[in-house]
């Protein structure tokens, strides 16, 4: 087992932002900045080797204690679930989850069976058990926007940053279902095995993050 | 219909190496619970769900393989080995002195989700302590917790101590309702820091908000137990770990022993000590016990107890490889000397030599070669040959 600590960062929109909070804490990400065809990056001035995933697959990686850390958005934590720790909000990629409805229509206007549209039925069943509300999910992998417009949904449950995309749809959030950024999670025995190395990079991220808001 | 060869989700063969590794660990420590007095139960691979029900088991019902029995009862694949045999403690051995001492070394399912690379089927191998209370009883517990990874071959691993009272002595001074306090509870076990952070700005200006919130923090060396007494004052559970701790450390064992104050799993099924064991390149904890003295009284027999269980595979994986042994020869022998020829193959160091199927000898050698056995033992009235296959 080498010192190094691994952590797994979510591609895409997290992966700019982490590597920013990253640097800012004293880590030199240039081997991320310059990936090349290397899929496991060390940096150079702190024990910290990197790999870059998709969003649940971060998760996968850290629950299996292959990765001691990982980087992902609470809305990918909220649907998948799974078993780790999640130390800390890093206040970046901050948006919400709405329940948006085509515009005009009074979605709790009936007290016939709803059906959801979502990328995200874990979220949304959770969101509507805790109403107390019986209503039908169809899980749709692409434009959820599409599934009311069609004739399928009567409302979508989805990440929401500006609403513009909504709006071109003709669909207006009617609530928050929660509000979700990105947070540092750590592997359960990773934690307790390599506590003062985990605490130092929490630390780091910590002061970070503060000073940021 | 056609017929799929694939095993279920969650399920896998296990060939070779993966049965010498299983059956190494379990060879280890049923050697060792059996050493310590501990007597061996196997309970059913099925039982009544309402068995675990009953028994407040924190196994969640979706969590537990479900089978109906041809009553129309409904039955679950054992999920835990604690239950059913705090069952037989306190039905079948009703009448037996305490306290008792039982080791298992058996499977429990877990349905668990699709695709999570999770098992359905966990080998487990512990030990159950029945029918004693107090300081020794945890004891003996620990420590054999701790010589148990070391029956292993494991070095580089963690008992972890925390205290089921430590949670509600902490949470009391808080004015709170059950299900804000199990929210708490779960950040706290969560180690969700952030959000413990703004869960408790709710409750700020309270006595007692500060040290919750720290709660989540406390853990690592016997240090922590100075801070948890700096925040919340003096109170009987870290009294208590502190002395385990001071006993177990002048018995040698205190280099392998680290706290987790905010360990708060199963607040209403532990009573007392609760432990966790980890390893270096196990991504969880391989080991799991601590004092539950309410369990057996639900089945009619009120017993303190205490045990551990090891996630054998677990264990396993951590372990450097073994060496598997090397088939280096085959005997060639005449029917009538079958004996003599087994003997031969029981003279050898265990799994390097076999006993050739062939009658003629050109047959042998050719299957010498094609499996790659560097010697031919021809075996004849009057001796042994020795035949060298290239």
């Amino acid at each position: 087992m080498t010192d190094r600590l691994r952590i797994a960062l979510t591609k895409g929109r997290l992966q700019k932002k982490s590597m920013d909070l990253f640097t800012r804490a004293g880590l030199d990400c240039e081997p991320l900045e310059n990936p090349g065809r290397r899929l496991i990056h060390s940096l150079p001035n702190y024990p910290l080797d990197a790999v870059l995933a998709k969003a649940p697959d971060v998760i996968t990686y850290v629950e299996h204690g292959v990765c001691d850390l990982g980087i992902v958005g609470k809305d990918t934590i909220l649907e998948k679930g799974g078993s780790f720790y999640e130390v800390l909000d890093l206040g970046f990629g901050a948006c919400r989850f709405a329940l948006a409805v085509p515009e005009g229509r009074d979605f709790y206007g009936s007290y016939k069976t709803r059906t959801i549209a979502s990328k995200y039925p874990n979220v949304t069943r959770a969101f509507f058990e805790q109403k107390g509300m019986d209503v039908d999910i169809i899980k749709i992998e692409g434009s959820v926007e599409l599934a009311p417009l069609l004739g399928l949904a009567d409302g979508i449950v989805d990440i929401v940053e500006t609403g513009a995309t909504l709006a071109a749809n003709g669909l207006i959030p009617i609530e928050t279902v929660v509000r979700v950024s990105a947070r540092l999670i750590v592997n359960t025995a990773s934690m307790k095995l390599h506590k003062a190395e985990i605490a130092d990079l929490i630390a780091r991220c910590e002061r970070e993050v503060r000073s940021a808001t | 219909m056609r017929y799929i060869p694939n095993t279920p989700e969650g399920t896998r063969d296990r060939l070779f190496e993966e049965c010498r590794e299983r059956r190494r660990v379990q060879s280890a420590l049923t050697h060792l619970f059996r050493q310590r007095g501990y007597s061996e139960i196997i309970t059913p691979e099925e039982e009544f769900y309402d068995l675990f029900t009953i028994s407040g088991s924190a196994i969640a019902q979706e969590e537990m393989v479900k089978l109906v029995d041809r009553s129309g009862k409904i039955c679950v694949l054992r999920p835990d080995c604690t239950t059913p045999i705090a069952r037989v403690a306190a039905t079948k051995l009703k009448d037996a002195v305490l306290p008792q001492r039982f080791y298992y070394n058996q499977a429990v399912y877990r349905a668990g989700q699709e695709h999570r690379g999770r098992h359905r089927e966990i080998p487990q191998c512990g030990i159950e302590l029945i029918g004693a209370k107090g300081r020794k009883a945890d004891l003996e517990v620990i420590a054999t917790a701790v010589d148990a990874l070391r029956a292993c071959a494991l070095e580089d691993f963690h008992i972890e101590l925390g205290h089921a009272d430590i949670f509600p002595a902490f949470a009391r001074r808080l004015e709170m309702d059950r299900e804000e306090l199990e929210q708490m509870r779960a950040l706290i076990e969560g180690k969700n820091f952030t959000a413990l952070d703004d869960f408790m700005s709710n409750y700020a200006g309270q006595p007692g908000c500060e040290a919750v919130r720290r709660l989540a923090y406390l853990f690592g060396g016997v240090e922590v137990l100075d801070e948890a007494e700096a925040l919340a004052g003096r109170m009987s559970a870290i009294d208590y770990l502190r002395d385990l701790y001071t006993q177990l450390d002048r018995a040698g064992y205190g280099s392998y022993l680290r706290f987790d104050l905010g360990m708060v799993h199963h607040i209403d099924y532990y009573t007392g000590p609760i432990f966790r064991g980890y390893v270096e390149g196990a991504g969880d904890a391989v080991l799991s016990g601590g004092r539950y003295d309410q369990l057996c009284a639900s089945f009619g027999r009120p017993a303190q107890a205490t045990g551990f269980a090891i996630d054998v595979d677990g264990v396993a994986r951590c372990l450097p490889q073994a060496e598997p042994p090397r088939l280096a020869a085959v005997v060639h022998y005449p029917p009538h000397l079958i004996g003599k020829a087994l003997a031969l193959v029981d003279s050898r160091a265990r799994g390097t030599c076999e006993l050739s199927p062939c009658n003629r000898l050109e047959s042998t050698l050719q299957l010498a070669r094609e499996k790659g056995i560097g010697t031919v033992l021809i075996l004849e009235e009057d001796g042994i040959r020795e035949v060298t296959v290239s």
